[in-house]
C-alpha cells in the first residue's frame, strides 16, 4: 500500500481518458503484484491461454489456474445471486477472481469521475503571485550581486582577441564598402554578337561624297567655265535640275577666293542625305563550298568493279579498232587494222582462231542471241557475217543450216546492199554472208534478238548513212530519207522498238514501228564519238571527242543528267555492263574509266553516278590510246583494245 | 619426331632480336653437345603454329604473344628447296597435267594429249580430239594397260586404253553430251566412274569402265556426229547430269566416293551427293573460281580464283566463316592449286604471273618457295605421291621438281 500512494500521485496527471484506463490497469496489476502466485512476471498472459497452469512454484510444480468451468447459466445464476458479483474482477495474471474492497471501488469511482485518487489532495489551492506588473520597492530576492558582474569578462576578452587575430591574419575579411555607383540594365547584354541583325552589323556606310573636280577649282581651265548663255540657262533652271550646284569661277590667285557662302547650306544638305540615305543592306550568306558538293559513297562500297589488269591478249600487229564478246562470255573477238580478226579464249588469253579479211577491220559485233553463232565484221565497204565455229557445236551447225536454208523470194526487190553467199576459201574460214555496201562501213551493231543488223556509213552528202539488214530474210532497209547530219553511231533499244542515231551533236531516238522521231537528245558537246544504251533501255551514255561523257536519263530530260569530264583526251568508246551497274569509257589518253551508275526504282532518289576506277595499261601509240571497251557479259570485267595492238582484260 | 634432333626440355631465354638463323644455331649447339657426330642442320621454327619469318620480337608482336611468358617454339628440319629435274618441251600450251607413279600425262592446246616417262621421254601421243585438250586424268592401271581420260573444247571426253608394252593407244569411248567445252574431269576413288564439268554449266557423271557395246544415243538425227563416233571409239552417254550452277563449271573433284565438289564461274563451290545428284551445300565467294583442290589429310579445300589469293575453305563448316585462310603472294589469277598428297600443310599453286609457289599453311604471309621457271602463264600444276611437283604453262614447257618433304616434326 505504500506504492499505492505514489501511484495515485501519478494519476493526478493522467487526465486523459486513455491514460486513465492505462493507470487503472496498472493499479490492478500493482494490487496483484504482491500475489506470490504469479511467478511468470509481467508477460502477455495469452501465452498461457491454452495451458491449465500459469508458471511454476519454487519446487518446480505447475501453478494451476483456478478451475473455471462456469457456463452461461452458472454465470447468470452467479450474477443474480452473488451480491458482490459487480465488484468481482478476474485477475489475468493468476486467473483468480478477486473481490475489490470498498476503498478500491471508491478509487475506481473517483477515477471514473475524473478526480484525483487521493482524497486529501486539493486541486485548487490558492496561488500566490510573486511577479506582477506592479513595481515593488523591495527586490524579490535579497541576494547581493556577484563580483563577476563588476569586472570585465575574461571569456569575452579571449573571444575578441581571437577575432582580432583572425582579422590581422586575414582569415576574416572586413565588410566590403557598399558600391555607390548606380546600376543600369544593359539592354543589349544578351544579344548574340554573331546574329545577322546584331547592332554592330547594322552599320550602313555613309554614301560617299563626290570628289571635287576641275570645275570646283579656284582656277579651272577655261573649258569648265560657263559662257554667258550657259550661265543664263543655269540661272533659269530650278536648283534641283541643275547639273552643277554652283557656278565655276576663276580667280587669279588663292588669296582672292572669297569665303564660301553656301557652306552651311551644303552641310545641311549633306546631313539630309545621310538621314535619308537608304538603309537597305545586302545579305550575304556564308556557305562552305565543300558543303555544296554532294556526298559520294566510297568506291570500296560499290564493288564489284574491275580493278586490276589480269590478262593481255597479244597477237595483233596493228591497232585493234573493235572488240566484242560472245554471249556466253567464253570468247572474245577483236578486229584490227592488220586486216585480221582474232578469236580469243577469255580465260587464258589464247588466240584460237585468226581470220584474215580483205581490209582494215573497223567494227566487229558478236550476235547477242545465244542460239546463233555469228559475228559481223566490217571492213572497207564490206560487212561479213562469219561463223567462228566456237562454242556449242549444235548452235554452230544450226546457224549454218539457217543460212543455207534461205530461199530466194520470187520477186527480187532492188536493194542498196548486195548480199552474196561466201564460197570456197572464205567459207572454209567461216565466212557465210558478204554484204557489199556502197560506202565504207564504220560501225556494225546487232539488235538484241540477233536478226537485225545496223550498219553506219558516215557521209555528209548522202541520205544513205544508216542501213538495217534483216539476216533471216536477207533484206536491207534504209530507214531515213533525209540527211540530218553526219551519223556517228547507232544503237538498238534493247527491249522496245526504238533506234538511237547519234549525229555530231544530237542523239535522235526513232520509233521503228511508228516510223517517227520520238526524242532528240542534246549532248552538249561538239562531236559525239560513241554511244551505249543501258540494257534496261532507260539510259544512254555518249562519249565525245571533247573529253566528255554525257549520261542521259530518257525519262527525265533531253539534256544530259550528268556530264563527266574525267578523261584528258578524246573519248573513243563507251560501254554498259549487262547486269552490274557499271559503265566504262576508253579514251585517247590510254586509260579506261569505270563508273558506277546506279538508277533506283524509287523515282525520288537521284541516280548515283560515281567514277570508281581509272584503269591504265595501254601504251599510247600514234596519239591513240584505247579504241574500244566492252564488258564481259556475266562477270564485272572490262576488256579494252588499244592502238598498241593489244586487248587487255581488267578484273 | 626424330630422336636424333631431340634436345632437353629446358626453357631458354633467347634475345628478342634473334632470327631463324640464330635460333637454328642455338639448336645445333645443343645437338652438338648431346650427340658427338652431329652435322649442321638448318631448322625452321614454329611459334604457336606459325612459321617464324622475321625477327622473333616482330613475330610475337604481330601474333599478339606476350614476351613475358615462356613460349614454346617448335622446330622442324628446314624444307629443302624443290630440285628442278626435267623441262619437257611441248608443241603448244599445256592445259593440264596429271602424273602417276611412272608416267606423266599432259593435255595440250595442239589438240593432243601426251604421255611422258618420268625422265622426260615422249612415250605416246594421244591424238583424236578435234579441238584443244582441256583436261586429262588417269583412270587406272591394270598391269601394262592403262585407262586415261581426255576432255576437250570439242565438247567430248575420250576414254583411252593405253598399252605401255606395245605402246599403242586405243580410243575406247567417246563421251558425248556436253554442250560446251569440257574443262574439267575427275575420277572417283573407286576408279569406276568419273565426273566432268563443262562450260554449259552442267556436271555429268559417266561410267569409266570400258565396254564393247555402244550406249544408245538419244538423238539419231546427227549423221555427221555418227561418222565421227565410228572413227573414235564407242559413244557413251552420261549416267547422270547434275545441274545447278549458273555459270561455267571450272573445276570438279571427288571428296570421297559419295561426294562431289565443283567450282564455277558463278562464284560458288558446291558440294553434291554423287548418288542422288542433290546439292548438299554451297560455299559462296565473290570471285570466279578457277580451280579447287581437296586434301583428305587436313580436310580442307583450296581454291584459286580470278584474284591474287589462294583461299582455304572448310567444306564441313556450318557457320558463316567459310574462308579459313587466304594465301596472298601471287600477282595474277591463280589458275591451279594442288594439295600435297603426303603433307597436310603444304600445297602448290600456279598463277598467271608465271610463278609456281609452294605454300605451307603455317606460313600464310609468304610462300616457302617460289618456282619461277616459267616464262609465261602457268596453267596447271600437279603433285605426285612420290614427291614430284609438275607445272605446265603457256610457254609450252612442263617443269618437274623433286621435292622431299621431311614429315618429321622435331620437338619443342
Amino acid at each position: 500500500h505504500s506504492s499505492k500512494r505514489s501511484l495515485t500521485k501519478i494519476y493526478a496527471y493522467g487526465h486523459d481518458q486513455d491514460q486513465r484506463k492505462f493507470w487503472l490497469a496498472l493499479i490492478l496489476t500493482s494490487v496483484t503484484l504482491q500475489d506470490i502466485r504469479n511467478t511468470v512476471g509481467n508477460i502477455p498472459m495469452e501465452w498461457y491461454k491454452d495451458y491449465p497452469h500459469i508458471g511454476y512454484d519454487l519446487d518446480g510444480k505447475k501453478i494451476f489456474k483456478p478451475i473455471r468451468n462456469k457456463d452461461e447459466l452458472d454465470e447468470f445464476l452467479d450474477k443474480m445471486e452473488n451480491p458482490d458479483y459487480w465488484r468481482t474482477v478476474q485477475d489475468k495474471m493468476t486467473g483468480a477472481d478477486i473481490r475489490l474492497s470498498d476503498e478500491q471501488v471508491d478509487l475506481v469511482h473517483r477515477l471514473q469521475e475524473g478526480k484525483f485518487g487521493d482524497v486529501n489532495f486539493n486541486e485548487y489551492e490558492p496561488a500566490i503571485d510573486f511577479f506582477s506588473n506592479e513595481v515593488m520597492i523591495h527586490p524579490v530576492t535579497n541576494r547581493p550581486q556577484d563580483k563577476r558582474s563588476f569586472i570585465p569578462s575574461l571569456i569575452e576578452k579571449e573571444k575578441v582577441g581571437k577575432l582580432v587575430h583572425a582579422i590581422k591574419m586575414g582569415w576574416i575579411k572586413p565588410r566590403r564598402p557598399k558600391e555607390t555607383t548606380p546600376q543600369y540594365y544593359d539592354l543589349w547584354a544578351k544579344e548574340d554578337p554573331n546574329s545577322i541583325l546584331g547592332r554592330h552589323k547594322m552599320h550602313v556606310p555613309a554614301p560617299k561624297l563626290k570628289l571635287p573636280g576641275h570645275e570646283e577649282s579656284y582656277n579651272p581651265p577655261p573649258e569648265y567655265l560657263m559662257s554667258e548663255e550657259e550661265r543664263l540657262a543655269w540661272e533659269q533652271q530650278d536648283p534641283e535640275d541643275r547639273k552643277l550646284s554652283f557656278l565655276p569661277q576663276k580667280f587669279a590667285c588663292l588669296r582672292a577666293v572669297p569665303a564660301y557662302s553656301r557652306f552651311i547650306h551644303e552641310r545641311f544638305e549633306r546631313c539630309l542625305d545621310l538621314y535619308l540615305c537608304p538603309r537597305q543592306r545586302k545579305m550575304r550568306v556564308n556557305v562552305n563550298p565543300e558543303d555544296l558538293i554532294p556526298k559520294l559513297p566510297k568506291p570500296k562500297d560499290l564493288q564489284p568493279f574491275p580493278t586490276t589488269q589480269s590478262l593481255v591478249y597479244r597477237g595483233h600487229s596493228s591497232l585493234v579498232r573493235s572488240i566484242s564478246t560472245s554471249p556466253s562470255g567464253q570468247w572474245l573477238v577483236s578486229g584490227s587494222d592488220d586486216c585480221t580478226v582474232r578469236f580469243w579464249e577469255v580465260s587464258t588469253a589464247r588466240c584460237l582462231k585468226t581470220v584474215e579479211v580483205g581490209g582494215a577491220v573497223k567494227g566487229v559485233a558478236w550476235n547477242p542471241n545465244p542460239s546463233i553463232c555469228l559475228v559481223a565484221i566490217s571492213y572497207d565497204d564490206t560487212v561479213v557475217l562469219l561463223n567462228p565455229g566456237l562454242g556449242d557445236r549444235l548452235v554452230s551447225t544450226a546457224t549454218d543450216q539457217l543460212i543455207s536454208s534461205y530461199e530466194e523470194p520470187e520477186e527480187v526487190k532492188e536493194q542498196p546492199v548486195q548480199w552474196t553467199v561466201a564460197e570456197g576459201e572464205g567459207h572454209e574460214q567461216g565466212h557465210r554472208l558478204i554484204l557489199k555496201h556502197p560506202k565504207a562501213v564504220r560501225q556494225v551493231t546487232w539488235h538484241g534478238k540477233g536478226d537485225y543488223l545496223a550498219c553506219v556509213m558516215p557521209d555528209n552528202g548522202s541520205s544513205l548513212q544508216v542501213v538495217i539488214h534483216q539476216v533471216s530474210k536477207r533484206r536491207t532497209q534504209n530507214p531515213f530519207r533525209k540527211n540530218k547530219g553526219l551519223v556517228q553511231c547507232v544503237s538498238f533499244h534493247p527491249i522496245r522498238p526504238y533506234f538511237f542515231v547519234a549525229t555530231q551533236r544530237y542523239v535522235r531516238v526513232y520509233n521503228l514501228i511508228k516510223q517517227e522521231l520520238t526524242k532528240k537528245l542534246m549532248a552538249n558537246c561538239k562531236w559525239i564519238s560513241s554511244m551505249a544504251t543501258h540494257p534496261g533501255g532507260d539510259n544512254v551514255i555518249c562519249g565525245s571527242y571533247d573529253c566528255r561523257l554525257a549520261w542521259f536519263d530518257l525519262d527525265l530530260s533531253t539534256k544530259p543528267y550528268k556530264v563527266l569530264r574525267h578523261h584528258k583526251k578524246a573519248l573513243r568508246s563507251v560501254a554498259y555492263h549487262r547486269h552490274y551497274p557499271l559503265f566504262a569509257s576508253g579514251s585517247d589518253d590510254g586509260s579506261v574509266i569505270v563508273c558506277h551508275g546506279m538508277v533506283y526504282n524509287d523515282l525520288l532518289q537521284n541516280p548515283l553516278i560515281v567514277p570508281v576506277k581509272v584503269l591504265k595499261g595501254h601504251t599510247i601509240t600514234h596519239d591513240l590510246g584505247v579504241l574500244d571497251v566492252t564488258f564481259h557479259p556475266t562477270q564485272p570485267w572490262v576488256f579494252s583494245s588499244g592502238a598498241d595492238g593489244t586487248v587487255r582484260l581488267f578484273t | 619426331m626424330r630422336q636424333m634432333y631431340l634436345v632437353d626440355d629446358v626453357p631458354f631465354s633467347i634475345p628478342a632480336a634473334s632470327e631463324v638463323a640464330d635460333l637454328s644455331g642455338v639448336i645445333n649447339k645443343l645437338l652438338e653437345a648431346n650427340h658427338d657426330g652431329h652435322k649442321h642442320v638448318e631448322f625452321d621454327f614454329l611459334v604457336r603454329g606459325q612459321f617464324l619469318r622475321t625477327k622473333l620480337a616482330n613475330h610475337m608482336e604481330t601474333e599478339n604473344i606476350s614476351t613475358e611468358e615462356v613460349v614454346e617454339i617448335e622446330y622442324v628440319e628446314k624444307f629443302t628447296a624443290p630440285q628442278p629435274e626435267e623441262c619437257i618441251m611441248h608443241d603448244d600450251w599445256i592445259s593440264s597435267v596429271e602424273a602417276d607413279s611412272e608416267w606423266i600425262l599432259t593435255g595440250s592446246y595442239d589438240k593432243t594429249a601426251r604421255i611422258w616417262s618420268m625422265e622426260g621421254k615422249a612415250v605416246m601421243t594421244v591424238a583424236g580430239h578435234t579441238d584443244v585438250v582441256k583436261d586429262v586424268a588417269w583412270v587406272k592401271r591394270d598391269g601394262l594397260s592403262s585407262l586415261l581420260l581426255t576432255t576437250s573444247l570439242d565438247q567430248t571426253i575420250m576414254l583411252w586404253e593405253w598399252n605401255s608394252e606395245r605402246n599403242e593407244v586405243k580410243a575406247r569411248h567417246c563421251c558425248r553430251g556436253h554442250a560446251g567445252s569440257v574443262d574439267t574431269v575427275a575420277v572417283d576413288p573407286s576408279r569406276t566412274k568419273f565426273c566432268s564439268g563443262s562450260w554449259d554449266k552442267m556436271l555429268k557423271i559417266w561410267s569409266a569402265v570400258p565396254t564393247v557395246e555402244e550406249d544408245e544415243m538419244e538423238e539419231h538425227n546427227r549423221p555427221r556426229k555418227k561418222q565421227k563416233t565410228e572413227q573414235m571409239g564407242l559413244t557413251r552417254t552420261p549416267l547422270m547430269t547434275i545441274s545447278g550452277h549458273n555459270e561455267a563449271v571450272s573445276s570438279v573433284l571427288w571428296m570421297d566416293a559419295e561426294e562431289l565438289c565443283s567450282a564455277s564461274w558463278d562464284h560458288t563451290i558446291r558440294l553434291w551427293d554423287a548418288e542422288t545428284g542433290g546439292q548438299k551445300s554451297t560455299l559462296t565467294g565473290n570471285k570466279v573460281f578457277n580451280c579447287i583442290s581437296y586434301s583428305p589429310l587436313c580436310r580442307r579445300l583450296a581454291s584459286g580464283s580470278t584474284d591474287r589469293h589462294v583461299r582455304l575453305w572448310d567444306p564441313r563448316s556450318k557457320d558463316g566463316s567459310l574462308v579459313l585462310l587466304s594465301l596472298t603472294s601471287h600477282n595474277g589469277w591463280v589458275t591451279a592449286v594442288r594439295w600435297s598428297p603426303s603433307h597436310e600443310h603444304q600445297l602448290v599453286s600456279g598463277s598467271l604471273d608465271n610463278v609456281v609457289k609452294l605454300w605451307d599453311t603455317r606460313s600464310c604471309k609468304a610462300p616457302l618457295y617460289d618456282l619461277a621457271a616459267h616464262e609465261d602463264k602457268v596453267l596447271c600444276v600437279d603433285w605426285t605421291e612420290n614427291g614430284l611437283i609438275l607445272s605446265g604453262g603457256a610457254d609450252n614447257k612442263l617443269y618437274t621438281y623433286r621435292y622431299s618433304t621431311c614429315v618429321s616434326d622435331a620437338g619443342a
